[in-house]
């Protein structure tokens, strides 16, 4: 067990240094969040409604839209040097590389949400509430679930002559859970309403969550076989 | 059962479903009374219900082989699979162009966000993604397996998609209320539509059969190439 | 003196003992085959070069030797042990050097060495991967950054990387393309020392003369198929070449 979790801390590591190193996502993910709010703020008629009562479909489809360039090249890097190869042929378990680079995605991506979200609230003066916690947890079940069917679909489209352009097509259509959940949460923590209201939410996207990374970990050995 | 005994069991299915399905159309407009709501568009209902049960059960098949095709490596269980895909597939096309012709015509606007129409429109687009992967995959074996993997988590997340419509859409109740049916089914109605379901599923059967065999003869074909250029 | 080329390939030996073993491989790629049947059976302590023109498979059989790609048909065992193609044990015994590299190039050497190890479950890598290092003469540069470094130094690195973890099989695809005479040389007595008699090599080179002089058993692999096998004492190196054109013209 404790070599298993050696292995996938092993791979959330190297990931999170090489993005480190080369900045590739990250940057691209940050700017694309900041310049999606500049854009929603011209593309809304705040005569017609107010900002916040819509922020909070915003700020997950911006943070949807931002994390998938990001996760479209997870495989990006490892397939330079054939890299990819070499750690499959090691005596890492498949689910333990998913695992891996699921949760380096999961990192990344939640550090985008922190700043569209902190982008969001600057731009359109959000108010975020009392329970900062939950929404933490909401956005973390959310991006989880996000996150692993991303990676298992990026690993299928980087084998594909279309790459990264069939990711939103494999993923939007499944995504709608998290969608619903996430921001319905998101909605009701940003206008205070009691916790209680969020729990039912809470628990769809756990399941959701649940379901994807469980999917993905069982599967993604058949999409990296050659 | 030989390749030929299947295509002949296609051929005769498929011909049984349609004659079936000419029967259900005779019936939906002579035999079946009007809905009072909706007026004689509701007959539609005996096109579009059917079809949505085909395309979803199609789809179960396609996981399903899909699944057992990883597991088994077994190339006819992947034939099998595309057949399903391609079959379903149509039969989610007709779902999602009678939905907004029947709204249009009964309730004056093509699309409500009836959730069971949003499912079959997001069901036809991971049909569509189904293709998408085993058409441009740079490797086609590896292609099969993409396309084996969006159909098992495509029909993991069709529950949970169907969960979260529903749950969306019981908070933001629509002024009119889009029940496909009455609050019951009269008899002829009933039977309308149970005959509507079983043509439509031999339909259905019928062509992935023929579909099956076609490709069966399709990988034959050019494995035989590939045996003439070694 | 050479023999000439069979009209059959040799029928490999089936000892008991035999490391690794190719049981009729076939690998197809679409509408192309790489691997047409091939049978191989190495026993502990063997070394085999395969030769071969471009495009006859070479790199297709190592990858499923390796248990990179899994065949069409035919099975590959280790210990007599069949192959399953997914997760295993298995995978700790075999060291695989491909001309790709495996390395991440934002990762320093010591990094990518570490990064492996971990992969294989190894514990002390604060005492192997200087060591491993060491062997390849890189253990001034452990703290550069691959992408820093000569292709030569890279494959050096990614040499140390094969071996890291004690493979007893150890698999080399094209190891001498593009390397400069000081880490062929390195190579060279890397390899020599492999030649230990508990782990069994399978090499794929153009390089006739290094291959020739490591290996104790030869084949020739030509589309697909492996048109001449045999021993090292069958052939003598200054008329090898032209027996190897030989055998690459009449392979059908």
């Amino acid at each position: 067990m404790s070599e298993y979790l050696g292995q996938v801390r092993a791979i959330v590591w190297k990931d999170l240094i090489l993005e480190f190193r080369t900045r590739e996502r990250v940057a691209a993910m940050g700017a694309f969040a900041v310049l999606a709010a500049v854009l929603f703020n011209y593309a809304i008629d705040r005569t017609a409604v107010r900002p916040q009562t819509i922020a909070s479909g915003l700020i997950w489809m911006t943070i949807v839209f931002g994390g998938l360039l990001g996760i479209g090249r997870t495989f990006h890097l490892e397939h330079e040097d054939g890299a990819l190869q070499g750690v499959l042929m090691t005596s890492a378990p498949k689910d333990a590389i998913f695992l891996g680079k699921t949760l380096a995605n999961f990192l990344l991506l939640y550090l985008v949400a922190i700043i569209v979200v902190a982008v969001f609230t600057l731009f359109f003066g959000l108010d975020l509430g009392p329970r900062l916690d939950l929404l933490a947890a909401v956005i973390a079940l959310g991006a989880l679930g996000f996150v692993a069917l991303g990676t298992l679909f990026s690993a299928v489209s980087s084998g594909t002559r279309m790459g990264e352009t069939l990711l939103p097509i494999l993923v939007f259509p499944l995504l709608l859970p998290m969608v619903v959940y996430g921001t319905q949460a998101t909605g009701r923590i940003l206008a205070a309403r009691p916790a209680a209201e969020v729990t039912a939410n809470l628990r769809m996207l756990t399941a959701f969550a649940l379901v994807a990374m469980a999917t993905g970990a069982g599967l993604f050995r058949y999409v990296v076989e050659e | 059962m030989s390749l030929r005994g299947l295509r002949l069991t296609g051929t005769t299915l498929a011909a049984v479903g349609l004659l079936l399905m000419l029967t259900v159309y005779g019936l939906s407009f002579f035999w079946v009374p009007t809905e009072v709501a909706q007026g004689v568009i509701q007959r539609i209902f005996y096109v579009h219900v059917p079809a949505a049960w085909v395309a979803f059960m199609a789809f179960g098949l396609v996981a399903l082989t899909s699944a057992m095709y990883l597991w088994l490596r077994d190339e006819r269980l992947d034939r099998a699979a595309l057949s399903a895909a391609e079959g379903g597939m149509v039969f989610a096309t007709v779902v999602i162009t009678t939905g907004p012709l029947w709204a249009r015509v009964a309730w004056g606007t093509y699309w409500t966000w009836e959730p069971r129409l949003t499912l079959t429109l997001l069901l036809w687009f991971v049909y569509l993604g189904y293709f998408l992967v085993r058409g441009s995959a740079e490797n086609p074996e590896r292609g099969k397996r993409f396309a084996a993997v969006v159909g098992i988590v495509g029909a993991l997340d069709i529950p949970l998609i169907h969960l979260s419509v529903l749950w969306f859409r019981s908070l933001h109740p629509k002024p009119v209320v889009a029940k496909p049916e009455g609050p019951t089914l009269p008899a002829p109605m009933l039977i309308t539509l149970l005959l509507g379901l079983l043509a439509f599923t031999l339909v259905f059967l019928g062509l992935f059969l023929l579909r099956y065999t076609l490709q069966t003869l399709r990988d034959a074909a050019d494995a035989r190439d590939r045996r003439a250029t070694v | 003196m050479s023999t000439a080329p069979s009209a059959a390939p040799a029928a490999p030996p089936r000892t008991a003992e035999a490391v690794l073993e190719a049981v009729d491989i076939v690998r197809v790629f679409g509408a192309v085959v790489a691997v047409g049947g091939i049978d191989l059976a190495l026993s502990e302590g063997s070394f085999l070069t395969i030769f071969g023109p471009n495009g006859a498979g070479k790199t297709s059989l190592l990858r499923v030797l390796a248990g990179g790609l899994r065949p069409t048909r035919g099975e590959v065992r280790i210990r007599g042990k069949k192959l399953d193609f997914g997760d295993g044990e298995w995978r700790r015994r075999i060291g695989v050097l491909s001309h790709q590299g495996f390395l991440y190039g934002h990762l320093t050497v010591e990094e990518n060495l570490r990064f492996y190890g971990t992969l294989f479950g190894l514990t002390d890598l604060s005492e192997r991967v200087p060591m491993r290092l060491e062997e390849v003469g890189l253990a001034d540069r452990a703290a550069f950054e691959v992408r820093q470094l000569s292709h030569g130094m890279r494959q050096r690195v990614a040499l140390a990387r094969a071996l890291l973890h004690d493979p007893d099989v150890v698999l080399l695809d094209e190891p001498y393309t593009g390397l400069d005479p000081y880490a062929a040389a390195v190579l060279r007595n890397v390899l020599v020392a492999l030649k230990d008699g508990r782990r069994t090599v399978v090499m794929v080179t153009h390089n006739l003369t290094e291959g020739l002089n490591l290996a104790d058993r030869v084949a020739i692999q030509v589309a697909g198929r492996i048109a001449w096998e045999g021993t090292r004492s069958e052939l003598v190196v200054d008329s090898f070449e032209r027996f190897y054109h030989r055998v690459v013209e009449e392979a059908p």
